[in-house]
């Protein structure tokens, strides 16, 4: 295979990276002693995990009268929540299946990060519809399982139902994906190892050997996976948007829900992925897989994206304005100046003024505006599913039931809860798995690599 | 060889007392430990041990399993050996009967279950209450399982009553107090009994009898909220000492002032049914309707439905009357009496309002709820100058219902204060250590009276200071009657045995008296006396029944007798003294705050503190509970900005509110503020009945310490009457933040429009406050299909506007894409299709509806915390829009419940399917396959679902959750007694679960079953629901649609009709009548 050189691509490995020197950089990290900023990160992660347990306990214990909910704001953090982390999710699956299918290479260095984090944020998400339900321990229920209650089954017209099967969906092939793609890496883990871990890595590698016939394999699994997953990364988002949409409330019912959530998911996702690849790059010394060229494609991506919502607010305002619908019109008007203004200014200073900083490449580069750019996207999209979920619900049809709604500390100590489930599976992660996928890095050395692309490609050529 | 001669034994080891086998044999099971017992079969090397081993662990599950499940609960339930005629386990039993709670009253049907009174119905045989009921007649029933009823006779020694902890703890018994009392009355003793109005003949018949063993006995009645001024002007003017009977019903044009005749005022049940007959719209192609002035200062039920408020500053009420006098005196053609003046604007409102009177002379209806004598005086005389005297007021069937005066508890301490009372008896609802505006001066008289005796069911302030007390009976364990109008007498029968060890006052009077009228031993003396006393008093009256016997069943089975006086009513000569009346009314104040003490619908003089049925219910002006709020004036600066009286409760719209320091003469008390539109600059008001200190003695009582005891505040005039407003009264600024604000509905209006002071445009003033930024959306609230309301003179234009908008809502609900016709036509065309009307010219607001709707359905109570957290639990709440001027507005009241909508939006997003439709048309709900994800409630236009936040029912298995209602030392409902109230028929729900109106679906069944046992088709009279029958102006029909003949039928053909939201397509089931108002505009000017 003849390296395609080219001087306009920059490189998507730098440090002239031999194969070994992959294995070796990325493999590493899973061998070590964990680094003292693990360490404590993983106890920080760990005790929050201990927060969520504790106040996800607690609100089983007293109910759900242990959140400030009302018989008007139904719902608030806890689906705000939901929908944020499966937003966030989106991220890895898009990059995972759809740059696959687009054979776009600068995924290679990002994706099994952002697959993980696909499975952690949808292990998140789930939470949520369980422990939202007033009678979690019936919350079987709402599976279609044969029974003798008539049979009863489940409601196929709701939203709700819909959203089990997504997101289950979702979950399932997300990781069956990221498995797939690991199966290779732990392998070369395996050659690695000694004693217990090579048993280990034997067994989740499935005695994998590297056979030709493997390899052929494995890329038609990745194939029919990607495929699989390509649907699942708009309908996923379409049919949580269906929960508002579908309804009656005004502020909720609206077309534009499906690409819009679609958009937004995707947008806080590379948010996201951004967040937690400057750190792991940083911490585990990945800076030559995970280069500017990812941050920059990444940047971009967040550009296009919150735009996208930023187009989708405005036409939210205009379609209430020149619909006519009082009700509508009202309903807007409270979002920008009802008692929840400030959920609307974070969201629209967070989502849509501050990403339109991405238009200079030099903003794209600099690591310190994106980090401190993902962290205000995170931000935002947790505001704008709050505002449509609580400012919507706070202020509906018959004003002698408008309400308001803060949290209680159970509500606030189950979403930072989340955070430190989500950040324990991932510090765990990145401690047993290969953060980057090596097979496929690998793959791509001869056309991506320092040494083989860009402006001082076969300069220090050995 | 040890044996007896003679035993028997089993073996030679037992003849030869071998220890071993002494040590085994007295063992009664053969212990060997599960490991010694493995070991040894592996010791003997048997293939067998891992068979063992799962038949021991079979066995071990097996025992665990049968030791865990073997505690079963014990069952009491015994069959009848012979069954008592009157109780079909399933089957309700009714019995007419009679609430009467001093000054109260109302006719009733009490429904028991299984020998348990759980709720009460009005009985519409009664031409008084006309079937009608009230929240304070509704709520009763839990009274009777209230836990801090006093269990039995007790001394009382220091405050507190001298008995064991435990409920059913023995106490000295009957026998003994009846001795301990009698030893210290003589003949000769001086008692006084103290009570409040007293409507029973046969109880004044027995303090009568009581009087003839002890000669120096008096009687002395007063009401906490008195009417005494009414009742000595009616005597000075009439020489009648009595309320008089009132016809609202004729009159064309009723003047109030301060009278709150819908809400409290004497005989509100009475007076509202007739006052609704006049403010329906029969025709609106010849619409006539009443017109009805208000004129007080703070805003009350009445005043909140009247056509035209005319405010006053409170100590201005008197000016007032008496401008209105000299106007129709100079009308008539009679000098102007000398008097206090009021300010000139309000001077001509009241000019207008005389011609307005003048106009319809001989049809009119002045009344007044002052307690000033001679303001009453002058309304008298005004009535007499109008001729309506004989049309729509006079004397012949006169209420009973007030005979309270203050004089008489006044003149009590004053003799007790000189040592001239050998003996107090308290009657129920007596409780002058806390209720009169001299009770510091009776609890220091107190201590001077040797012998003080309560006849109380529930521990109040002035219980603590007696020696004994003797509970009566609740008034549904006892025998009595009423007569609260001249010729209408009332029956009151129990509908259980007394469930402590309680006896009726009357019986332990005789008892003391040693009265040969109870025979000894007799098994119910209260009836043989109450018996007795009809056979003489009353049936002489009548000449239907020749026996007594046949006449006794016949009342006792209607729950009344009536005889009225036919002919026309006889008219008194107006004696009144007009010119001394005048000098008599109170004087306006020159400046300064005012601030004015009114009684709320439910709480009254704060008797029903211990029933959290009523002080959850929101109060329908302020719609906040648990407690008093101090209504404070709102003004309106223009552009988005309201401000308030030192600019208090800024922020309402967040649910918070200030407290703030109140101060009247030196005293002063920490109060909640509320925001109230109505209320003139300068003005505050502050409800009386709250603040109860003493309500139980099991520890902290869920009725203690609920709002502010305004009691101290009061004063007496001259006349010696008590003065129910304060002058030169001092808010601070807010001294701290309430954070328990239990308000169920913010300052929210309907169209409430003013002049902004800067651009002089008129705008909605609500609307535009509504917002945290910039200004909102002209309309984004008025225009909204939920209220309809119109002037009398406008409503052709209503017609039209409604039919517009209800034609564009059938255009626009006709773009679907489901056949809902056709599925409609299919499936309801059939058999029954429930529906639902009201009438919000028939609603007053009075919220009676609401409390039996919680007596019915069995609606948690959650108290003030919850429900300032707005998790308040009613099935059906009534809405409260103000429209018009926003300094003076109108007011509309909307019993909002389920409007089981046909295209249920709530049904299709529940994904387990617990809220299916009835091919009936009824949005059901299945408790037991919720899950609680909440999305229904959510999805609800109406926001009418409710969800069980915590453990309001107490029915967890685990006690955790438990909230408590008022931080009481027994939560409310974890008691066996208060569970007896609920209503076997209906569910009571669990935590984490969904429920909402069921439209009675209970009642529905009962209904359809009765029609099918009878062999008929079902008529709309079968089923009537909870909110219905307790409705006192028939506001709420509930019926099929179906029924061409039906009532419901009948209701649904009103061009007024309208739905509410029916353009989101949903389909709702109730109807609603639009609101017409006959409002006046000159009085305005």
């Amino acid at each position: 295979m003849s390296a395609p050189v080219s001087a306009l691509r920059e490189p998507l490995i730098t440090g002239q990276k031999t194969y070994h020197a992959i294995t070796e950089d990325i493999c590493s990290p899973t061998e070590k002693t964990p680094t003292t900023a693990w360490v404590i990160a993983f106890i920080c992660a760990v005790s929050g995990l201990a927060l969520y347990v504790f106040s996800v306990t607690w609100t089983i214990w007293v109910g759900i009268g242990s959140w400030n909910l009302n018989r008007t704001i139904n719902w608030g953090w806890d689906i705000t929540n939901f929908v944020w982390w499966v937003g966030i999710g989106h991220a890895g699956t898009l990059i995972s299946a759809i740059l696959l299918l687009f054979r776009q290479k600068w995924r290679t260095g990002v994706n099994r990060a952002a697959e993980a984090m696909t499975i952690f944020a949808v292990i998140c998400a789930g939470q949520f519809p369980l422990i939202h339900m007033g009678r979690i321990w019936l919350g079987f229920f709402i599976l279609p399982y044969p029974n003798t209650r008539g049979p009863l089954w489940v409601n196929f017209n709701s939203p709700l139902l819909w959203d089990v099967f997504a997101i289950s969906t979702y979950l399932t092939v997300s990781i069956l994906f990221w498995y797939t793609g690991l199966v290779p890496d732990f392998a070369t883990v395996r050659d690695r190892a000694k004693g217990l871990r090579r048993k280990i890595y034997n067994f989740v590698s499935f005695g994998w050997t590297g056979s030709a016939k493997h390899w052929q394999r494995w890329e038609s699994l990745s194939l029919v996976l990607a495929g699989l997953a390509t649907p699942l990364v708009l309908s996923v988002h379409t049919i949580v948007s269906f929960d508002f949409a579908t309804s009656v409330i005004p502020g909720w019912h609206t077309t534009i829900f499906p690409p819009y959530f679609v958009a937004g998911a995707i947008f806080s996702g590379f948010a996201m992925v951004q967040t937690l690849m400057l750190t792991t790059r940083k911490v585990l010394k990945l800076e030559d897989y995970i280069t500017l060229e990812h941050i920059d494609s990444m940047n971009k991506v967040i550009l296009a994206t919150g735009s996208i919502v930023g187009v989708a607010y405005l036409t939210e305002l205009f379609i209430a304005w020149y619909s006519g619908y009082i009700y509508e019109q009202f309903a807007f008007y409270n979002r920008v100046m009802g008692p929840y203004f400030w959920s609307y200014i974070g969201m629209m200073g967070c989502n849509v003024l501050s990403p339109q900083i991405f238009w200079s490449k030099r903003m794209r580069r600099n690591l310190f505006v994106t980090f401190l750019m993902s962290i205000f996207v995170n931000i935002g999209m947790w505001f704008e599913r709050f505002v449509i979920i609580a400012t919507t619900l706070a202020r509906d049809y018959l004003p002698t039931s408008w309400s308001y709604y803060s949290p209680t500390w159970v509500e606030v100590c189950i979403f930072i809860g989340t955070l430190g489930l989500f950040s324990t599976c991932y510090l765990i992660f990145i401690r047993v798995a290969p953060v980057v996928a090596v097979a496929e890095v690998k793959g791509i050395l001869k056309n991506g690599g320092d040494q083989y692309v860009g402006p001082k490609a076969n300069q220090s050529h050995h | 060889m040890k044996n007896k001669q003679g035993d028997v034994w089993i073996g030679d080891a037992q003849l030869a007392n071998d220890p071993v086998y002494w040590q085994e044999s007295n063992q009664e099971f053969h212990s060997l430990s599960m490991t010694d017992f493995l070991g040894e079969e592996e010791v003997s090397g048997g293939s067998s041990s891992r068979r063992d081993f799962l038949k021991y662990l079979g066995f071990g599950l097996g025992a665990a399993t049968v030791a865990a499940s073997c505690e079963i609960p014990v069952r009491k339930a015994i069959p009848y050996v012979v069954k008592p005629d009157a109780i079909v386990p399933g089957v309700a039993t009714y019995y007419a009967s009679s609430f009467v709670q001093g000054g109260d009253y109302c006719s009733i049907l009490v429904k028991t279950r299984e020998g348990r009174p759980i709720k009460i119905e009005g009985n519409s045989l009664s031409s008084v209450t006309r079937g009608g009921t009230s929240a304070r007649v509704q709520a009763a029933v839990l009274s009777l399982y209230d836990t801090s009823r006093i269990a039995g006779p007790f001394r009382i020694r220091k405050g507190v009553i001298d008995k064991p902890a435990s409920r059913n703890g023995k106490g000295p018994g009957w026998a003994v107090i009846d001795e301990e009392i009698r030893s210290s009355l003589k003949p000769g003793s001086r008692i006084r009994i103290l009570a409040p109005t007293i409507q029973s003949p046969t109880t004044l018949q027995a303090i009568t009898d009581f009087t003839v063993a002890f000669p120096q006995t008096k009687l002395l009645m007063y009401d906490a909220v008195s009417a005494a001024a009414l009742i000595q002007a009616n005597e000075a003017c009439f020489g009648q000492a009595v309320v008089p009977d009132y016809h609202f019903e004729k009159a064309a044009c009723i003047v109030s002032f301060e009278a709150d005749f819908l809400g409290t005022w004497i005989s509100p049940i009475e007076y509202a049914a007739k006052y609704v007959t006049n403010r329906r719209i029969h025709d609106v192609k010849k619409p006539s309707m009443s017109r009805h002035i208000q004129v007080e200062s703070h805003i009350s039920l009445t005043g909140s439905n009247a056509d035209n408020r005319i405010q006053v500053k409170p100590s201005e009420l008197g000016a007032a009357i008496l401008a209105l006098y000299n106007a129709v005196a100079g009308l008539s053609g009679l000098p102007a009496q000398n008097g206090p003046s009021l300010p000139a604007a309000k001077a001509r409102k009241i000019k207008a309002l005389a011609t307005e009177l003048f106009q319809h002379k001989g049809e009119s209806l002045v009344v007044s709820g002052s307690n000033n004598l001679g303001e009453q005086t002058l309304v008298n005389a005004i009535n007499v100058l109008l001729g309506n005297y004989g049309q729509t007021l006079d004397f012949q069937h006169a209420s009973l219902q007030r005979k309270g005066l203050d004089s008489a508890v006044n003149g009590l301490i004053d003799e007790m204060a000189r040592g001239e009372v050998d003996a107090l008896f308290l009657m129920e609802g007596a409780n002058p250590a806390w209720d009169i505006p001299r009770a510091a001066e009776f609890v220091r008289a107190a201590a001077k009276v040797p012998l003080k005796v309560s006849f109380a069911t529930v521990p109040n302030e002035s219980t603590a200071l007696c020696d004994f007390v003797t509970p009566t009976n609740h008034f549904l364990e006892s025998w009595g009657d009423a007569e609260p109008k001249r010729g209408h007498f009332s029956l009151m029968q129990p509908a259980i045995s007394p469930l402590f060890d309680t006896r009726q006052a009357e019986v332990s009077l005789l008892t003391w008296a040693g009265s040969n009228k109870i025979p000894a031993g007799a098994e119910q003396p209260a009836m043989d006396y109450l018996m007795a006393n009809w056979e003489t008093q009353v049936f002489p009256k009548q000449a239907r029944f020749a026996g007594f016997r046949a006449f006794w069943e016949h009342c006792l089975h209607d729950g009344i007798f009536e005889n009225p006086v036919s002919g026309n009513a006889p008219v008194f000569a107006f004696a009144g003294d007009v010119s001394k009346a005048a000098s008599q009314v109170r004087k306006p104040e020159a400046s300064g705050l005012e601030i004015s003490f009114f009684e709320t619908v439910n709480m009254g003089n704060g008797q029903y503190a211990n029933n959290p049925w009523l002080a959850e219910l929101a109060d329908p002006v302020a719609r906040t509970s648990w407690g008093n709020y101090l209504a404070v004036p709102v003004t309106w600066n223009g552009g988005n900005r309201f401000s308030s009286l030192n600019n208090l409760n800024p922020r309402e719209i967040y649910g918070e509110a200030d407290i703030v320091d109140l101060s009247i003469n030196g005293r002063s008390k920490p109060v909640t503020a509320v925001r109230q539109f109505g209320l003139l600059k300068d003005t505050v008001a502050l409800a009386l009945g709250y603040g109860r200190s003493v309500t139980g003695y099991m520890g902290k009582a869920l009725g203690n310490e609920v709002g502010v005891n305004v009691y101290p505040w009061l004063s007496l005039d001259e006349q010696g009457n008590t003065r129910y407003y304060a002058a030169q009264a001092q808010v601070s600024e807010p001294v701290a933040k309430e954070d328990l604000f239990a308000c169920v509905q913010y300052h929210h209006a309907m169209g409430v429009t003013g002049k902004d002071p800067e651009t002089g445009e008129t705008l909605n003033v609500d609307e535009k406050t509504s917002m945290a930024l910039g200004s909102g959306y002209q309309g984004g609230i008025v225009d909204r299909s939920i209220i309809y309301k119109a002037s009398l003179n406008e409503l052709p234009e209503l017609v039209h506007h409604i039919e517009e908008k209800r034609t564009e809502a059938a255009k626009l609900n006709s773009k679907t894409l489901y056949p809902i016709d056709e599925y409609t036509d299919h499936q309801f065309s059939q058999g029954h299709w429930w529906a639902m009307h009201v009438d919000l010219n028939a609603c007053i607001g009075c919220g009676a509806c609401s409390v039996a709707c919680m007596a019915e359905n069995n609606v948690p109570v959650v108290g003030k915390r919850e429900v300032g957290r707005h998790h308040e639990m009613s099935w059906l709440r009534i809405d409260r829009y103000f429209f018009g001027k926003y300094e003076n507005p109108n007011t509309v009241y909307q019993p909002m419940m389920c409007q089981h909508c046909d295209n249920a939006p709530c049904e299709n997003v529940c994904p387990v399917a617990a809220t299916p439709h009835s091919s009936e048309g009824l949005n059901q709900m299945t408790y037991n396959r919720c899950i609680g994800t909440r999305y229904c409630a959510n999805n609800c236009p109406y926001k009418v679902r409710r969800f069980n936040w915590l453990d309001y029912t107490k029915a967890d298995l685990f006690a955790v959750n438990e909230p408590q209602v008022n931080g009481e030392s027994l939560p409310f409902g974890a008691d066996n007694l208060t569970r007896m109230v609920l209503n076997p028929d209906v569910t009571v729900r669990s935590r984490g679960v969904i429920e909402k109106c069921s439209f009675c679906v209970q009642r529905i069944q009962e209904g359809k079953l009765t029609a099918k046992k009878e062999g008929r088709a079902l008529q709309d009279n079968d089923v009537r629901t909870a909110c219905q029958t307790a409705c006192p102006t028939g506001a709420i029909v509930f019926g099929d649609r179906n029924n061409a003949q039906g009532d419901l039928t009948r209701k649904l053909d009103n061009p007024l009709n309208y739905i509410v939201l029916e353009e989101i397509g949903v389909r709702s089931s109730v109807n609603y009548t639009a609101k017409v108002i006959n409002r006046e505009e000159s009085l305005d000017a």
